[in-house]
């Protein structure tokens, strides 16, 4: 493990058990959300968790911060094995991975003022100083650009964009190394999405935080992530640094996926090539055999449909492929 | 000539807090064959405007003090409820945003199908059901006949859209109205659906009325631009034309601020502040708070339109970007 890893994820699982008829009868079933998903996260890198609805980013990112406890695999979070801790040592583990989430009217609770929002993950952790505490929330605060007057409002005071720096400065208020931030700006309109986004990255700069930042709109991962990775039914299919894998897609989903975005230049979109998927995203509760992909690839062959793929290094270190076409 | 022309349009919510100005005076029109893209933020008026003059919004609260909308030259606001009937539904069709919504989750695929064709068409059941299959195979749904039978929960949300993409074409529309028909879908599924609206545009000559907040759909698939803003018209002009040149401080800002696939961008710049309060909104330019370009008028007087070339126009008081 490199020396300034903060986070190391090996082969996690996270399935849920369907209920199949009444008395939960005969052989149990599982969505498998996330199915054996391993990469590692250095230290102020932003890895870009991309795909589409069902794909399993939202539940990896919910069991990083075991907000959703994985069904089997390791997380290492700086040197420590995260899933063994319990109790007062998880207490005092958790406030180093903090998360955002995509909707910031369902994410602050309409009840509590903006203080109260910010002194609570203070108080839950037991770093509640009184005078010294207060000073890191104006800090905060000053952080993401709202007014001090703010405290003693309600969330109902504020718009969306406001809500979404609000919900930031309170996964900031505990000094988190690392942040995951699922589809932060997706309910955001264009204009004050890219407020939040700038936000964002400049607080990631500032801090040297590291950050896993779950979307499916990969212009939005385009402009704030170093690294990505291309998740489709539970595994990745692709992961590499930002340039790469956006100038030359490797795996027959990501081209798919990148190709399948409308660019806003009417001159550019008139002779794009779209490469199109047949069909939709098959069930995560009974994925294809083989490469789970090869239903819709156009470029499946019959090894696809009984063999399952690895990610395999392309060329260099930090890119990699799962897909025999390309390997 | 113009199949909708929309001229003057104002619709105000009458609610406890006050008039929500939604609408503030709009005019556009829209071509066979055309279609016509209509952008702007949450609370710009894009769907109000349109489900206005369609009644569909219980008024009160709505009122529509001013504006003419006509469809290949009758005002559908002086009409009757019963003439508008024949409209509605039939010859202008809506599809949604959402389309879990839109079905109706306790009828089956084909007795929704259905429908249109025995109210509009005046169909008996049995042709109708022939047509509505037909339809559903045109969408691109495979094994028609037992789609039919199920019930929307049983397709997934690019499915549903279809369905209901369909059923707004049973009627054979000569405008299809598709509010943000892509929004909630996944891009690949977007890619198809879009697919599927131009062709079958070519095949029927439809003009689209396409409402979204994306720019990458609008430059893929509109060949003129209304930009919207907090219930006004800003600019109005050819995809390209808009694309290029664009006129108006609003929509330069907002090309600015997407975030692009095809560029690498250090920084976006953005547009400071946010969007108005509709009760509050005044005689002046809305935009006036948040334009880097604003003049001592603006905050008093809203533009008239002044023409870029003869087909691309702005609102706007500055000429010079």
């Amino acid at each position: 493990m490199a020396s300034d890893t903060l986070l190391k994820v090996t082969d996690l699982k996270v399935h849920y058990p369907v209920r199949t008829n009444y008395f939960n009868f005969g052989q149990k079933k599982f969505l498998k959300a996330v199915d054996g998903v391993s990469f590692e996260l250095q230290s102020g890198e932003v890895l870009g968790l991309v795909g589409e609805s069902g794909c399993g980013k939202s539940s990896l990112g919910k069991a990083l911060l075991r907000l959703q406890e994985p069904t089997s695999g390791s997380i290492e979070l700086l040197g420590q094995n995260f899933l063994k801790l319990s109790g007062e040592t998880l207490r005092k583990a958790r406030p180093q991975i903090q998360m955002i989430f995509q909707d910031p009217y369902a994410s602050l609770d309409p009840r509590m003022t903006i203080q109260a929002t910010l002194r609570e993950p203070l108080e839950a952790h037991g770093l509640w100083t009184g005078k010294e505490s207060l000073k890191t929330i104006h800090d905060v605060l000053d952080r993401v650009a709202i007014p001090t007057t703010a405290l003693q409002k309600y969330p109902h005071e504020f718009s969306g964009g406001q809500r979404q720096r609000i919900a930031i400065a309170r996964a900031l208020v505990l000094k988190p190394k690392i942040i995951v931030a699922d589809e932060p700006v997706s309910s955001l309109d264009v204009s004050v999405q890219a407020q939040v986004l700038n936000l964002l990255k400049e607080i990631q700069k500032d801090l040297k935080l590291s950050m896993i930042f779950i979307s499916h709109n990969l212009a939005v991962v385009k402009y704030i992530a170093d690294q990505i990775a291309v998740m489709y039914l539970g595994k990745i299919v692709e992961t590499g640094e930002t340039s790469d894998l956006y100038q030359n897609p490797q795996h027959p989903y990501t081209r798919a996926l990148i190709s399948a975005v409308p660019i806003p230049d009417p001159k550019i979109e008139k002779t794009r090539k779209r490469i199109d998927l047949k069909g939709e995203l098959p069930s995560p509760i009974s994925p294809p055999s083989g490469c789970t992909f090869h239903t819709r690839c156009p470029i499946a062959t019959e090894s696809c449909r009984r063999e399952t793929p690895q990610l395999k290094e392309h060329g260099k270190a930090t890119w990699k492929v799962s897909c025999f076409e390309v390997n | 000539m113009a199949i909708l022309e929309i001229k003057n349009l104002v619709a105000h919510f009458h609610t406890r807090k006050g008039i929500v100005k939604a609408v503030n005076g709009i005019s556009y029109s829209i071509e066979s064959g055309q279609t016509l893209g209509i952008v702007g933020e949450s609370g710009s008026g894009k769907s109000v405007s349109q489900l206005s003059y369609l009644r569909l919004l219980p008024s009160p609260p709505l009122r529509i003090p001013n504006g003419e909308v006509f469809f290949r030259g009758n005002n559908l606001l002086t009409m009757s409820e019963d003439q508008l009937r024949t409209i509605r539904g039939h010859k202008i069709s809506i599809i949604f945003q959402e389309p879990m919504t839109s079905l109706n989750p306790y009828l089956t695929i084909g007795s929704q199908l259905v429908e249109p064709l025995i109210i509009h068409l005046g169909l008996d059941k049995k042709t109708a059901w022939k047509e509505a299959c037909e339809a559903l195979d045109r969408v691109g749904i495979p094994e028609v006949e037992k789609a039919m039978k199920v019930y929307p929960h049983e397709f997934s949300g690019g499915m549903r859209q279809r369905v209901m993409i369909a059923m707004a074409l049973t009627t054979k529309p000569e405008i299809l109205i598709a509010d943000e028909p892509t929004t909630a879908l996944d891009v690949t599924v977007q890619a198809q659906i879009l697919e599927l609206l131009k062709k079958i545009q070519k095949e029927t000559g439809m003009a689209i009325l396409l409402i979204t907040h994306d720019l990458g759909v609008i430059a893929s698939m509109a060949d003129k631009v209304v930009v919207m803003y907090a219930g006004r018209v800003f600019e109005e002009g050819p995809v390209e034309t808009l694309f290029e040149r664009s006129a108006h401080p609003y929509t330069k800002a907002l090309l600015k601020s997407t975030p692009r696939l095809d560029l690498t961008q250090q920084k976006i710049p953005v547009i400071g502040g946010t969007i108005p309060d509709l009760t509050q909104i005044g005689e002046g330019c809305p935009f006036y708070d948040r334009c880097s370009y604003r003049k001592d008028i603006c905050k008093s007087i809203f533009p008239q339109n002044r023409n870029v070339t003869q087909s691309h126009q702005t609102f706007c008081h500055v000429e010079e970007l």
